[in-house]
């Protein structure tokens, strides 16, 4: 029976990969134009994804594809020593503020994304910030620009990997981490790879001439939180920990 | 009552490698309360369902039989609603147990752990000490 052997042999390597404990790869979602579809609620980390550190029974599968660990920031002396003059108690998000990119992307809240072949929007429930990415081939930026909290992103596709190119910050955020200052010069390259387990491996590369001695990378693994909508963190509301936080 | 031990809150980002650990959902725990943590029960009189934390304060009698109101922060709503804490677990009235962290201005403010409920149940309101934000080199 020539015709069964494929089927055997296909059949055996199922077994053998199972025995292993290799599980085959998933073809990722793609969108009407052929592009990874990256559409959906996404959460980085936090108690309602990953359960009570220590305690949680959530138990999650490791990443087919690991982000890169956040590598050291490689400050200039001079701007070395003026991060040791903050204390937490500076900390711009602590006033509500927007936390900037790729700072955003850390907080323990979902955030949705909408695409279309002509624009990416990532609607983030922390600090109800938003971004509108339009698709451009040559990243190029609007030419008037005035410094921002989340600066301005384009993006291009990269083979199956969305590239978005933030510039025109302001210098008044943190990077991650107390007093992780930049300046208007911050560049930062954000890489979103959506993978066959159906997370998202997120890296940026972060540029600052001015502050730093070399590009430094940082990344997340994204994961879909389950039964979760974008809703609303009025974080003005009733934000008394400001008064309170001590120096 | 069982203690939680206290553990870091780092584990909880363990998808997250970016090193902000927005503690109560967006800043340091550490610059705010202490890391020792302390029981009271005392009766609801207010909640304050809101972002970006939520507050609820309690009577609590000491042993002499003097009140004082205790302010009880924890995690922002949403984050609570999706751990299975709903705003109707609070009800003024009711006697609950809270073990927590105290201000460090030493006022009766309080970060909220863990809370038992009249019938027995109990919930996480917010993270364990222990945590906060690296310094920027880290």
């Amino acid at each position: 029976m020539r015709s069964m052997r494929p089927f055997a042999i296909a059949a055996a390597l199922g077994v053998m990969l199972a025995f292993l404990g290799i599980a085959e790869t998933k073809p990722i979602p793609r969108a009407a134009d052929g592009k990874p579809n990256l559409a959906g609620v996404w959460q980085s980390g936090g108690v309602s994804l990953y359960g009570e550190p220590g305690l949680s029974t959530v138990k999650l599968p490791p990443p087919v594809n690991p982000p890169p660990k956040r590598e050291p920031l490689p400050y200039q002396s001079w701007a070395e020593a003026k991060t040791k003059t903050f204390t937490a108690a500076d900390d711009p998000s602590l006033a509500c503020l927007l936390p900037g990119v790729p700072r955003i992307t850390s907080m323990p809240m979902p955030f949705e994304i909408v695409q279309t072949p002509k624009e990416i929007v990532i609607a983030y429930e922390s600090f109800h910030a938003f971004r509108i990415i339009p698709i451009n081939d040559k990243l190029q930026h609007p030419n008037d620009l005035v410094p921002t909290w989340m600066g301005d992103s384009v993006a291009r596709w990269d083979s199956d990997t969305l590239v978005v190119d933030v510039t025109g910050f302001n210098d008044k955020t943190w990077l991650g981490g107390i007093g992780s200052i930049h300046s208007e010069n911050l560049h930062v390259v954000e890489r979103f790879t959506l993978n066959s387990d159906d997370t998202i491996t997120y890296t940026a590369t972060v540029t600052d001439p001015k502050v730093f001695t070399k590009p430094w990378t940082t990344g997340a693994l994204l994961r879909r939180p389950p039964n979760t909508r974008v809703e609303e963190y009025e974080c003005v509301e009733n934000n008394q920990d400001a008064a309170h936080i001590h120096k | 009552m069982k203690m939680p031990k206290l553990r870091t809150m780092l584990p909880a980002y363990a998808g997250l490698i970016i090193a902000s650990a927005p503690v109560l959902a967006h800043h340091s725990f550490a610059a705010e309360y202490e890391s020792k943590e302390i029981t009271l029960t005392g009766v609801i009189t207010k909640v304050e369902w809101t972002n970006p934390h939520i507050y609820f304060y309690i009577d609590v009698k000491d042993a002499n039989g003097n009140v004082a109101n205790w302010a009880v922060e924890g995690y922002p709503p949403n984050t609570l609603k999706r751990t299975g804490f709903t705003r109707d677990d609070l009800k003024v009235g009711d006697t609950v147990t809270v073990t927590a962290y105290r201000a460090k201005d030493s006022s009766s403010r309080v970060a909220g752990r863990e809370i038992a409920f009249p019938n027995g149940g109990k919930k996480f309101a917010g993270p364990a000490a222990g945590s906060g934000p690296p310094t920027a080199a880290q």
